[in-house]
C-alpha cells in the first residue's frame, strides 16, 4: 500500500537533483542559438554532442580514451603498487619504518608538477615522463594510509589473534590486512582522483595521442567543441574511476555498516 | 535415540580427556618498569575449581589473569598447569576478554573458527555445534556489528569453548552488559562450566557475580591474596536468597575496609604540631620518615580533638592525608 504512495515520492526526489543542470543546458544550447554565446567561447551543447558522434563513429575517439586510460592506469599500477608494499613494509615492521619513513616524509612535500622540468631532462617528452609523473603523485595517497592503516588495527584483535594461535601470514591475513582495509581503499581513492588531475596536466604538455593530445589539437584549429568533449571526457573517466573504487568499499567492506548498502 | 547417542559420545569424550587443568602458582610477581603489581602471590586451583577474583581496579587481578593466559610475561617465581610449565599447556587454556574482539570483518561462524584446522565443513560443523550451546545457531552468518552486546560475548564464548579449554579465563566479560543479560550470561557461563568441567578463573568486579558463580572466592589486594572464601552455597544460586545476599554483604564490606588496613600506604607518628586557622587547620606530624602535614577542616577538628604529642594513624589518599587516633 505505501509503495504506491511512495512511488511518485521517490522518481520526484531522484529527479530533483537533476532539475538545475538541465535547465542550465537548456538556457546554454539557447543562448549558443539566439547568437549571445559566440561559438570561439563556447559552442552549442548540441555541437559538442556531434562532435562526440563523429568522433566515436570515426573511432579516433576511442583511440584516444584508450591511451589516455592505459597510461593512466599503468602509472597507477606502478605508483600504487609501490606505495602500497612499501606502507605494508613500514607498517609492519619497526626497522623498515626508521630506515624508510623519513626519507619518504621529506619526499611527499614535493609536489609531483614541480618535477616536470627535471622530468623533461630526465626523460624527454616521452611516454616515460608521463608515467613517472602520474607514479610519483600517486605513490604517497597510497604509502600513506596504508602505512597508518595497519598501525592503526586494533591492537585488541591482534592480542586476541594471536593468543586463539594465529601468527605470521595467518594473522596478517585474518586480523591485520582486513583491519587497515579501509583506510587503504581511501588511499585507493584519492590516488585515482588524483590520478586523472597528473594525467590531464602531462597529456597537456605534450603527446602523441591521448584525450590530451586531441584537446590541444582541436584548440590549434580553434575546435571549441571538441576542446569541451576533452574536458568531459576528462570529467567522466574520473567520475568512472570514483564509481569503481565505491564498488570496491561496497564489496571489500560490506562488513562495515557504514558501507554496506543497506 | 539418536540425541542420547550423541550425549553419550560427548560424554565420553570428555570423560576421556581430563576435563579441567590443576594450577599452581608459586611467589609470583610481576613488574612493569618499576612498578610492581603482584608480590609474591601464591595460589593453587583445583581441577574443575570455579574461582573467582574480586578486588578494587589496579589491584593486579587482571595481570594475573594475562599471565595465566601467557599474554605477558612472569617476571618472577611461576606457573604450573597440571604441574608442568605453563607453556606445555597453553593450548588448553582460553581467555575471554572483557569486550568481545570479535574481528568485525568475519562472520559469526568464521569468528569461531579463527585458528582451527581441518576440513571446512568438519570446522562449520563443530561452530554449529557451540553456537547451538550458547544459544546462537541462528545467527551463524551475520556480521557481529549486527549483534548485541549480550550476543557478541556468547559468539565471544562460542570462539573459546571450540577449542575445548580445560582452563577458561573471563575476564570481566560481562563488565559491559546489562543487568538482566548479565544475569542470563552468569546462567550460561555456569551451565556450560557444569556441562564441560573445566577450570575457570573469573576477574570481576562485581561481587555477586563473584558469589553467583564461584566455589572460591579470592581478594586481591595490592598484588596479594587477602581473602580466599569458600563458597558452599548450592547451585543454581537465586540472587535474592537470604545466604546468598549475607555473603555478598561480608565480601563487599572486606572489599570496603581492606583498604584502611593495608599499611602500604600509612604511616603512624606524633603530633607535634597544630596550626588553627578560620576555616583549614594544619597538623604536623613527627613520623619516622620525616615531618607531615595534613591540612584538615577546623570544623572536624573542634569536633574530633586531636592532642599534641597524641600518636596517631595517617593514610594517604589519593589528593589527601587522613588521620586517625587509636582507640
Amino acid at each position: 500500500m505505501s509503495w504506491h504512495r511512495t512511488l511518485p515520492r521517490r522518481v520526484g526526489s531522484s529527479l530533483l537533483p537533476w532539475l538545475l543542470p538541465i535547465s542550465l543546458l537548456l538556457l546554454w544550447e539557447l543562448a549558443a542559438r539566439l547568437g549571445w554565446l559566440s561559438t570561439r567561447i563556447l559552442p552549442e551543447p548540441l555541437a559538442v554532442v556531434q562532435a562526440g558522434i563523429t568522433l566515436a563513429l570515426s573511432g579516433e575517439l576511442w583511440q584516444h580514451v584508450k591511451v589516455s586510460a592505459l597510461r593512466a592506469l599503468t602509472g597507477f599500477a606502478i605508483g600504487g603498487g609501490l606505495g602500497l608494499l612499501l606502507g605494508l613494509l613500514t607498517g609492519s615492521f619497526r626497522r623498515v619504518e626508521v630506515a624508510l619513513d623519513t626519507t619518504l616524509q621529506m619526499i611527499r612535500n614535493i609536489p609531483p608538477l614541480a618535477l616536470i622540468p627535471l622530468v623533461i631532462l630526465w626523460f624527454g617528452i616521452d611516454e616515460t615522463a608521463k608515467l613517472f609523473l602520474i607514479a610519483f603523485g600517486v605513490f604517497f595517497a597510497l604509502y600513506i594510509n596504508t602505512f597508518h592503516g595497519i598501525r592503526s588495527v586494533d591492537p585488541a584483535l591482534i592480542e586476541m589473534g594471536k593468543s586463539y594461535g594465529l601468527k605470521g601470514w595467518l594473522l596478517y591475513r585474518e586480523v591485520i590486512l582486513p583491519g587497515a582495509l579501509s583506510s587503504i581503499l581511501v588511499g585507493v581513492r584519492y590516488a585515482l582522483g588524483f590520478m586523472w588531475v597528473i594525467l590531464i596536466v602531462a597529456e597537456t604538455i605534450s603527446a602523441q595521442a591521448g584525450i590530451g593530445y586531441m584537446t590541444m589539437n582541436a584548440r590549434e584549429f580553434l575546435q571549441t567543441d571538441v576542446v569541451l568533449l576533452g574536458i568531459l571526457l576528462y570529467a567522466v573517466l574520473g567520475k568512472l574511476a570514483d564509481v569503481a573504487a565505491r564498488l570496491l568499499e561496497r564489496r571489500w567492506l560490506k562488513w562495515n555498516t557504514a558501507y554496506s548498502a543497506a | 535415540m539418536n540425541i542420547d547417542t550423541v550425549e553419550l559420545g560427548q560424554v565420553q569424550e570428555a570423560a576421556a580427556t581430563a576435563p579441567g587443568l590443576a594450577v599452581g602458582i608459586n611467589r609470583l610477581v610481576k613488574r612493569f618498569g618499576d612498578r610492581q603489581v603482584l608480590h609474591g602471590l601464591d595460589l593453587s586451583i583445583a581441577p574443575g575449581e570455579f574461582v573467582a577474583i574480586v578486588g578494587r581496579s589496579g589491584c593486579g587481578k587482571s595481570t594475573l589473569l594475562r599471565l595465566l593466559a601467557g599474554l605477558d610475561a612472569v617476571s618472577e617465581g611461576d606457573i604450573r598447569l597440571d604441574r608442568q610449565d605453563a607453556k606445555a599447556a597453553r593450548e588448553d587454556v582460553r581467555m575471554m576478554f572483557q569486550d568481545a574482539r570479535l574481528l568485525p570483518w568475519r562472520s559469526v561462524i568464521q569468528n569461531i573458527s579463527i585458528g582451527l584446522e581441518g576440513s571446512r565443513s568438519q570446522i562449520r560443523a563443530r561452530a554449529l555445534e557451540v553456537l547451538a550451546q550458547v544459544g546462537l545457531a541462528d545467527r551463524a552468518d551475520e556480521w557481529p556489528a549486527r549483534l548485541s552486546g549480550g550476543q557478541r560475548q556468547r559468539v565471544a564464548l562460542a570462539r573459546a569453548l571450540i577449542h575445548r579449554p580445560r582452563l577458561l579465563l573471563l575476564d570481566e566479560p560481562l563488565g559491559a552488559l546489562d543487568a538482566l543479560t548479565r544475569i542470563e550470561m552468569q546462567r550460561l557461563i555456569e551451565q556450560i562450566w557444569r556441562q564441560h568441567q573445566f577450570t575457570a578463573v573469573l576477574v570481576t568486579h562485581d561481587v555477586s557475580e563473584a558469589v553467583a558463580l564461584a566455589d572460591r572466592i579470592l581478594l586481591v589486594e595490592d598484588g596479594r591474596i587477602t581473602l580466599d572464601e569458600a563458597v558452599s552455597l548450592p547451585r543454581p544460586r537465586e540472587h535474592g536468597e537470604t545466604l546468598f545476599a549475607r555473603l555478598e554483604g561480608r565480601i563487599l564490606k572486606r572489599l570496603m575496609t581492606v583498604e584502611a588496613i593495608n599499611n602500604r600506604n600509612q604511616i603512624r607518628g606524633r603530633i607535634t604540631e597544630i596550626v588553627v586557622d578560620k576555616v583549614l587547620s594544619e597538623v604536623r606530624i613527627l613520623t619516622p620518615a620525616g615531618l607531615l602535614t595534613s591540612t584538615v577542616l577546623t570544623r572536624s577538628l573542634a569536633e574530633q580533638p586531636l592532642e599534641l604529642g597524641g600518636d596517631v594513624l595517617a593514610t594517604f589518599k589519593s589528593n589527601e592525608v587522613l588521620l586517625a587516633t587509636e582507640g
